[in-house]
């Protein structure tokens, strides 16, 4: 019987390191090479920025962080889209600060303050997530253009907050200090390579911790095939990255150099 | 799949396809129907395929089709190779064709901002709509997934002749006028998607006739009109001597390829007797005698416009914009000077410099190019131009942004001296200005509704309801304040508009440039402060 158990326990902790190694090595390589190749490297030869754009550089800069801190472009348009697409990016990025206490030693300041309101921005995400699904649906131009990607984008990261949410309650609660304790096993440099060679780190074993993990490593193995590589590729969007100087300081085309 | 056939049998196959996209393609006249002002732009219902039907006729002209470097018979036989070969090329040359076609979240902020849309309803011409036209290619052919599994795993779509048929009629009822962008959170500008399309529209042998015979004429002749040089000499001459008698001086002047002059000035060439573009000229010619600035116009650039830049043909532009440099160097002039047109002054401003500059042969002094707004409002202000308001008493003017200069490039140095400049020089010349609803100017500007390679003829239903957005704003301008003139700094704007004026039921002289009112208002003869 021991044999048996022994033998399922290796299996899973084989699952798990696994697949984070996999998810991590997939979206990092995936994510790299495509804003490297892909949009990087990609020539742009002529100034096209949407104006009226900044024309010195710290304008551009300021307009794009506008852009990428306070949705500054689409809170021009529909309201509710800004508010819950906001409400979802912002409090999606509070709950992975809230993460860097299973990731280093000694737990920063800002990291455990955050813990008071944890739930509260758990459950605004979760909140946000369901008007932009809802939305989906029941607005007929919006839901013309969805397909089952966009859907299944926004499934996927319910998944992971509803499972998120569960494991603050006693009853599904893993062990804190054995989770932070494997990811701390996981950071370390040889442990891909023991899981390389069968001998995986042992993992808590709880099933809500497992399948939380899961739903993260398919959304970063999603994520550099899919739309999400919005978040890379903003940067790169020459409407909002170019300065709008173009008598002042001739612009190369690339590959016409004249 | 090509390879087991021999080439008569793909020959013979691929003329049959030919003969049936232009049977699907065949142009038919739609009358166009404007609907009732009510000041009011209401997002309509979904209208599936309500505007499946209009399409641009094609161009058949061999010479031109060759010239162009474009297939002369029609659609090519192997034509799914040629396409994706050169959707290939251009998702290697243009980083924003291929950034945006991989971030797109399908959030919606657009589906509500074009203004063929909002005249339509047909979900197609919802920019995030349009763009999946192409993005569905996009992710058959050139994702790996896509590779990999095929359409029906990546939503996309394997190429065949509807699809042919859906770009065709939908990348030419978007005039790149680039309002969803700004409402984008990447910005995403569904312009190069469209310019993108066409241009391998065009490779396949699908070539829009209006845009390409005009890229032709500019490119062969100089001008869109196509008029010969003998024909502009004669042309301004007559608007010289029309002007001179009308103002009683012989001393005013419209001076073409004149050596040593100060200023070279392009404009497009309706501007030489269109309506109401020619009552601009006067307004640049008074400009520049009561400024005592010696001008010159030029036979060999006597087109502002470039129709190049409405699909991603570089070398069509490159070669088109030539000429306005070629001139600059034989003319020995100081300056560039644009005259009133918003795609030119794009091309122009944003895009010269990096096809042939740099421009040390200029004058430092001044932007090189300038914009005739940036002169006239530089002359206003040091008093170097004598006005008389009241000459435009009758008008209160409300000014409509063209949508190339509104969304693609600056004025005067600061990023919304497109949006300054026009209204200050409209303000120094009129008593009575008011602006449009907000949502409907400045960098939320709607598009007249013909820009960008869709002023044809053929175009009209398409036009019409493009056309409603801005003629509601203008109408609730109207009802509100009591305007009764537009002012407009671009040519295709004011074909548009004074076409669609009396569509919709106004009168057609509530039309105008900006330079129309500065003509009016100019006092000639006393020069002072100069």
């Amino acid at each position: 019987m021991n044999g048996v158990m022994n033998g399922i326990k290796f299996m899973v902790d084989m699952y798990v390191s696994g697949i984070v190694y996999a998810a991590l090595l997939v979206f990092v390589a995936g994510f790299l090479y495509k804003v490297y190749f892909g949009y990087y490297k990609t020539p742009q030869p002529l100034k096209i920025p949407q104006t009226p754009q900044p024309t010195t550089l710290g304008g551009v800069i300021i307009r794009m962080a506008g852009d990428v801190f306070f949705f500054r472009s689409l809170s021009k348009g529909t309201t509710l889209l800004f508010m819950a697409g906001w409400v979802f990016h912002f409090m999606f990025f509070l709950i992975l600060i809230r993460h860097i206490r299973y990731f280093v030693s000694s737990v920063p300041e800002f990291v455990s303050a955050l813990g008071n309101g944890a739930m509260g921005i758990a459950s605004l995400l979760m909140v946000a997530l369901i008007i932009l699904f809802v939305r989906r649906l029941i607005d007929k131009k919006v839901n013309y253009v969805s397909s089952f990607a966009d859907y299944f984008a926004l499934a996927l990261i319910m998944g992971i907050v509803q499972t998120g949410i569960m494991m603050h309650y006693e009853k599904f609660r893993p062990n804190i200090v054995e989770v932070k304790a494997f990811v701390l096993d996981l950071m370390s440099l040889k442990s891909p390579f023991l899981t390389m060679i069968m001998h995986p780190h042992s993992s808590p074993g709880n099933s809500l911790f497992i399948t939380h993990l899961s739903l993260v490593a398919a959304l970063l193995i999603y994520f550099p095939f899919s739309k999400l590589m919005h978040a890379g590729g903003y940067f790169f969007s020459p409407t909002r990255n170019m300065i709008n100087n173009a008598r002042e300081v001739r612009y190369i085309n690339p590959w016409d150099k004249g | 799949m090509a390879d087991e056939k021999t080439a008569d049998e793909q020959h013979s196959e691929g003329s049959e396809a030919n003969a049936r996209m232009q049977e699907l393609l065949k142009f038919t006249k739609i009358k166009p129907k404007a609907v009732e002002l009510t000041g009011k732009i209401k997002v309509p219902d979904l209208k599936p395929n309500s505007m499946l039907e209009v399409k641009p006729q094609l161009l058949t002209v061999k010479e031109m089709l060759e010239h162009l470097g474009y297939p002369a018979d029609g659609l090519v036989p192997n034509w799914k190779e040629v396409f994706l070969k050169k959707m290939d090329e251009i998702l290697k040359k243009y980083r924003s064709v291929r950034l945006y076609m991989d971030i797109c979240v399908k959030c919606g902020a657009c589906v509500d901002k074009c203004h063929y849309f909002l005249g339509t309803g047909d979900p197609l011409n919802m920019p995030v709509a349009r763009q999946e036209l192409m993005r569905k290619v996009y992710r058959r052919y050139f994702t790996l997934p896509g590779k990999l599994f095929g359409s029906r795993f990546v939503n996309g779509a394997d190429l065949s002749e509807e699809l042919l048929v859906m770009w065709y009629t939908y990348y030419y009822q978007c005039s790149e006028c680039r309002r969803c962008s700004v409402f984008c959170p990447y910005g995403i500008d569904t312009a190069e998607i469209t310019m993108a399309a066409r241009e391998i529209l065009n490779s396949v042998g699908l070539v829009q006739k209006y845009m390409h015979e005009i890229i032709f004429k500019a490119q062969t002749i100089g001008n869109n009109l196509g008029m010969q040089s003998s024909a502009i000499v004669n042309a301004l001459e007559f608007v010289q001597d029309d002007l001179q008698e009308q103002l009683e001086m012989d001393d005013i002047r419209i001076p073409v390829d004149e050596v040593g002059a100060d200023v070279l000035f392009v404009t497009p060439s309706a501007d030489f007797f269109a309506s109401p573009h020619i009552e601009s000229l006067y307004g640049y010619a008074k400009v520049f005698h009561q400024a005592g600035i010696s001008w010159t116009m030029s036979t060999h650039a006597s087109e502002g416009g470039n129709f190049g830049l409405f699909i991603h043909n570089y070398e069509h532009m490159k070669k088109i914009n030539k000429r306005i440099w070629e001139a600059a160097r034989d003319l020995k002039v100081k300056r560039v000077v644009g005259g009133e047109c918003g795609h030119m002054w794009r091309v122009l401003c944003n895009y010269s410099n990096t096809m042939w500059g740099p421009f040390d042969y200029l004058d430092p002094n001044y932007k090189r190019p300038q914009h005739i707004c940036e002169l006239t409002l530089d002359l206003l202000k040091r008093g170097a131009l004598k006005i008389d308001k009241s000459a435009n008493e009758e008008f209160t003017v409300t000014m409509h942004d063209s949508c190339q200069v509104s969304r693609a490039m600056e004025m005067g140095g600061m990023p919304d001296g497109q949006y300054e400049i026009p209204r200050a020089v409209i303000r120094g010349v009129c008593h009575k200005f008011v602006d449009m609803p907000a949502e409907t100017i400045r960098e939320r500007t709607f598009c007249c509704g013909a820009g960008q390679g869709l002023l044809g003829d053929d175009m009209l239903p398409t036009r019409v309801k493009g056309a409603m957005p801005r003629m509601q704003a203008y109408y609730r301008a109207k009802q509100e304040s009591g305007v009764n003139f537009v002012a407009l700094i671009c040519a295709i704007c004011k074909a548009q508009l004074s076409k669609m004026f009396p569509t919709y039921g106004l009168p057609m002289e509530e039309v105008g440039g900006v330079h129309q009112l500065v003509g009016r208002a100019i006092v000639l003869g006393a020069k002072e402060g100069v």
